[in-house]
C-alpha cells in the first residue's frame, strides 16, 4: 500500500482484554510493533474507523498499513505472517490439537461475554448470568486438567487467549457472588502461574482498575 | 477430565469421519459441503435436536448442539473449526483457506461476521414482527451492504467466489445460511436481498447455488418453506404468549436479539 506506514501497529485501548491477547503474543513471539492508545469513550480516530469500518473496534493489527482486525484473527495472523518467531502458539503439526485450541480460545470469549451481563444486570437475568460463569469457568478447569497450561507444558493459544480475563475475574467474583479457588481452584493456580510470565505481567492492570473501568463504564450506560 | 497425551494425536487421515447433524441446520451443511468439497468420504447421522443422543451429548459436551465431526474416534465441534480442521488434516487436498497469512485473516474475519452479525440479524427478522421487524431488516440491509462493498470495491473485487475462482471457506460458511434468505422472504413477506440493492452478493448467491456439490448438500426449497413457516408459526404464537405475560424477559427462541443488544452496550474494547 503506497505511503503506508511499514511495520506493525496495534491499535488498541489500554484496559481491554482483547487488546492484551495480541500485545502477549507479540511479546512472547518477540515481534517489535508500535502501540497506539485510541479514544474509545470519546470520538473515535479516523485511522481506527478507516482501519475497522465494520466494527470500529479494536483491537487491530496494521501491518504495513494493512488492518487485521479481531483478537482472535490477529492471533491467528501472527502465527501465520510471522512463521520464523517463535514460541508457535499453535502446535504445528497436530490438526486436532489445533483445532481444540481454537475451540477453547474462541470459548474463553464467554468469560468476558458472561462477566459483562454479571455487572451490567439485576435480578433473575444476573442470577443466571453467575450460574452460566460458574459453568463457564468449571468446564475451563476441566479442560486445563492437571496440566500447567493449557498449551500442556508451553504457555500457548489458549492461554493467552484466556489469560487477560484474569484481572477481571475478582469483580466476576464480587458482583456474582462466588470464588474462583472455590469453583475452579486449578484455573486459580493456572492464572497464578501466568501472572509471573513477563509478557502478561508487562500487560496487566491491576483489578483495581479494571473494577474502575467497569464504574466507569456503568456510569456512562446509566447503570446503578 | 485427565488428558492423555495419545489422546491428543490427530488421527490417521484413512480414520472413518461421521458427521453429526441435522438436516436444517445450514452449519451442518457447512461441513457436509466442505467434506464434498474434498472429496472426503462420510458417515452421517440425523440428529433429533428435540431429543440428543448421548453419543452427540459425549462428543460435545460443552455446547451439546450439532454439527460435530468425529475423526477416528475424536469429536470436533464447531463449524468454521471444523472447516480449518479438514484443511489442516488434508493439506494436500483442494485447500479451503487461501495461502496468504492476509487473506486468511480476511476470510475468517468475515467468517466471525457472518456468524456474529448477519445470521443473528437474519434470525431476529424472522423471530419479530412489526417494528422490531423492520428494525431487524434494516440491520440485515447494512449487514449485506458491507458484503456488497467489499464485493465491488474492497478485498474481494473482481472474484467470482470469494474465495476466488473456486469456492473456499467464506463461500462455504456464508452460502450456507443464505439461502435462508430467500425462504424467509417468503415466510414473512420481506424483502432482504434484493438484486438491485445487492448485485454483486446475489450474482455471488446464484453461482454457488449452481454448483453441483452445493445442490448436493443445500435441501430442497419446499422443504426449507415448510420447515420455516412452521418454526415461524410456533416463534409468533410464543411471542404472543409472552407479550401477554407481565415478565419482562424476551422468548428464549428469539434469544438472539436481546442478547445482541446485551453485548453492544458495554463494550467497544
Amino acid at each position: 500500500m503506497a505511503g503506508a506506514k511499514k511495520g506493525l501497529v496495534l491499535l488498541d485501548f489500554w484496559v481491554s482484554p482483547f487488546g492484551q491477547r495480541c500485545r502477549i503474543a507479540l511479546a512472547e513471539k518477540g515481534i517489535p510493533y508500535e502501540y497506539s492508545e485510541q479514544e474509545l469513550l470519546g470520538a473515535k480516530s479516523d485511522l481506527l474507523l478507516r482501519s475497522n469500518p465494520v466494527h470500529k473496534k479494536i483491537p487491530v493489527l496494521l501491518h504495513d498499513g494493512r488492518p487485521v482486525c479481531e483478537s482472535l484473527v490477529i492471533l491467528n495472523y501472527l502465527e501465520e505472517a510471522f512463521p520464523d518467531a517463535s514460541p508457535k502458539l499453535l502446535p504445528a503439526d497436530d490438526a486436532y490439537a489445533r483445532a481444540q485450541a481454537r475451540f477453547w480460545a474462541a470459548y474463553s470469549d464467554k468469560v468476558y461475554e458472561v462477566g459483562t451481563r454479571l455487572w451490567k444486570l439485576k435480578g433473575e437475568p444476573q442470577a443466571q448470568a453467575r450460574a452460566e460463569i460458574v459453568q463457564v469457568l468449571r468446564n475451563l478447569d476441566g479442560e486445563l486438567g492437571e496440566r500447567s497450561f493449557f498449551g500442556g507444558e508451553a504457555f500457548g493459544f489458549v492461554d493467552v487467549a484466556l489469560v487477560p480475563f484474569v484481572p477481571w475475574l475478582p469483580s466476576y467474583e464480587r458482583y456474582g457472588e462466588f470464588s474462583v479457588e472455590g469453583i475452579a481452584p486449578r484455573l486459580a493456580a493456572w492464572a497464578r502461574r501466568c501472572a509471573e510470565r513477563d509478557s502478561v505481567a508487562k500487560s496487566f492492570h491491576p483489578p483495581e482498575k479494571v473494577d474502575e473501568f467497569i464504574n466507569l463504564l456503568k456510569k456512562t450506560y446509566g447503570i446503578e | 477430565m485427565e488428558k492423555k497425551s495419545s489422546e491428543n494425536a490427530t488421527p490417521p487421515v484413512a480414520a472413518p469421519l461421521k458427521l453429526f447433524g441435522s438436516w436444517a441446520s445450514s452449519y451442518t451443511h457447512r461441513v457436509q459441503l466442505a467434506l464434498r468439497l474434498k472429496g472426503l468420504e462420510f458417515e452421517y447421522v440425523e440428529e433429533d435436536l428435540g431429543n440428543k443422543s448421548d453419543e452427540l451429548l459425549r462428543h460435545n459436551p460443552v455446547h451439546k448442539k450439532v454439527p460435530v465431526l468425529v475423526h477416528g474416534g475424536r469429536a470436533l465441534p464447531e463449524s468454521v473449526i471444523i472447516l480449518q480442521y479438514l484443511d489442516d488434516a488434508w493439506p494436500e487436498t483442494r485447500p479451503l483457506l487461501p495461502a496468504d497469512a492476509f487473506d486468511r485473516a480476511l476470510a475468517r474475519f468475515w467468517c466471525h461476521f457472518a456468524d456474529d452479525k448477519l445470521g443473528p440479524a437474519v434470525g431476529a427478522v424472522f423471530a419479530s414482527t412489526g417494528e422490531d421487524q423492520e428494525a431487524a431488516v434494516r440491520q440485515v440491509h447494512e449487514n449485506l451492504a458491507l458484503l456488497e462493498v467489499e464485493l465491488r470495491d474492497g478485498a474481494f473485487r473482481g472474484r467470482r467466489f470469494f474465495g476466488g475462482d473456486e469456492v473456499g471457506l467464506l463461500d462455504v460458511v456464508l452460502g450456507c445460511g443464505s439461502y435462508w434468505l430467500a425462504v424467509f422472504e417468503d415466510v414473512t413477506g420481506v424483502r432482504l436481498v434484493d438484486a438491485d440493492a445487492f448485485p454483486r452478493f446475489n450474482a455471488w448467491l446464484r453461482d454457488f447455488e449452481a454448483l453441483d456439490e452445493v445442490r448436493e448438500t443445500i435441501p430442497a426449497v419446499d422443504r426449507l418453506l415448510e420447515y420455516a413457516r412452521g418454526l415461524r408459526h410456533m416463534l409468533l404464537g410464543l411471542a404472543g404468549a409472552n407479550a401477554a405475560a407481565p415478565s419482562a424477559d424476551a422468548p428464549t427462541t428469539a434469544a438472539a436479539a436481546p442478547s445482541a443488544a446485551a453485548a453492544d452496550i458495554a463494550v467497544d474494547i
